[in-house]
């Protein structure tokens, strides 16, 4: 048995002023989506609002590949976001989508298992997904065709496996702009 | 309809890879979005398509991606690139400002995110960016690397 590891969330600040409301263009506040009685719009979302056509097409691409119906599972889904966060260095993102992998699956197991750096005691799934998530994340990418071989091997097919590149490659996005534009912190 | 990462995978309509690409629909259509919004937006913020494919273009080099560095080389040989900014897309480091700052930092976040920090946006910043384009250059670094990664990975798929 190893010990339960708790992941308490972290707060992001950037490096540089995000958009303020009462200065924003009709174009940032469509993007951010903010309503007229909206009065708070996080600090990650008004830093980005500078550039509101990328901000918003990411968005759109980003809730697509973690939350669409059907094909992946969602905690599969997660756990390559996490190890794509973990590999790119983005302490906000692995926390964030590590605490979502086990409130999806309902155990911390696997989470834990990762933050203490034991990916070998994973199930054949997991590791076969934890792998290619690392190795597709390495750049340039490390991924081989035995990567492939192995999701198929743990029953993946295509559709699912194609799910799961999407997922990594996103975060691989993510990460280098939570990482990039900002920092994380301990505390609310 | 072909698109940028059919064309970087090297998919086609008669493959079954390619077909179950289209299984999701909101991918394909949204990563195409995402591409026009990071290399040919509507509002440039002041960083033109020409230095953006630059860019794209040395980082897809950076990720090993002979297919996609083929990709952008025949977007830039249309757009008439030529000097500083061919010197950008073939990775050299000798550069003029702000140039050089920005194609380092385009280096560093492909390669080794992990060590990016707060001194290296200051550095942006130093060199003149605005906030808006640093928040755009950054959009568009880190697209390149999801492009190339999806690309990847298709092409995994296809070859076993």
């Amino acid at each position: 048995m190893i010990s339960s590891v708790r992941l308490k969330p972290l707060n992001w600040q950037p490096y540089i002023a995000p958009v303020e409301l009462s200065e924003a263009t009709p174009e940032q506040l469509d993007a951010m989506k903010v309503t007229p009685s909206a009065k708070k719009v996080s600090e990650y979302v008004r830093t980005l609002a500078h550039d509101p056509e990328s901000y918003l097409a990411r968005t759109i691409l980003f809730n697509a590949i973690m939350y669409v119906e059907g094909g992946l599972a969602r905690p599969d889904r997660e756990l390559g976001a996490l190890g794509a966060s973990i590999v790119n260095g983005c302490k906000f993102c692995a926390v964030v989508h590590a605490r979502r992998h086990a409130e999806l699956t309902k155990s911390d197991q696997v989470v834990t298992t990762l933050y203490l750096d034991k990916p070998e005691k994973l199930g054949p799934r997991d590791a076969a997904i934890y792998s290619f998530a690392r190795r597709l994340s390495a750049a340039p990418s490390e991924a081989t065709a035995d990567d492939i071989a192995a999701l198929r091997s743990v029953g993946m097919n295509d559709v699912e496996i194609i799910d799961l590149v999407h997922a990594i490659s996103i975060f691989g996005w993510a990460n280098r702009l939570m990482h990039v534009l900002g920092h994380a912190q301990t505390g609310k | 309809m072909i698109d940028a990462i059919d064309k970087a995978a090297g998919l086609s309509p008669d493959d079954e890879l390619f077909r179950a690409r289209r299984f999701r629909p909101e991918f394909v259509q949204g990563a195409e979005e995402c591409r026009i919004s990071v290399l040919h937006p509507a509002h440039d913020q002041g960083l033109a398509p020409i230095l953006r494919v630059a860019l794209a273009r040395r980082m897809a080099a950076l990720n090993g991606d002979a297919a996609l560095v083929e990709q952008f080389d025949t977007q830039l040989a249309q757009l008439d690139a030529t000097g500083q900014l061919l010197a950008v897309a073939q990775g050299e480091t000798a550069l003029k400002e702000p140039l050089a700052t920005i194609a380092r930092h385009a280096d560093l976040v492909t390669l080794t995110p992990k060590k990016a920090q707060a001194s290296d946006i200051a550095l942006l910043a130093q060199a003149g960016l605005s906030n808006p384009q640093i928040v755009a250059l950054s959009e568009l670094i880190a697209f390149v690397n999801f492009q190339t990664r999806v690309a990847t990975g298709l092409r995994l798929m296809r070859s076993s």
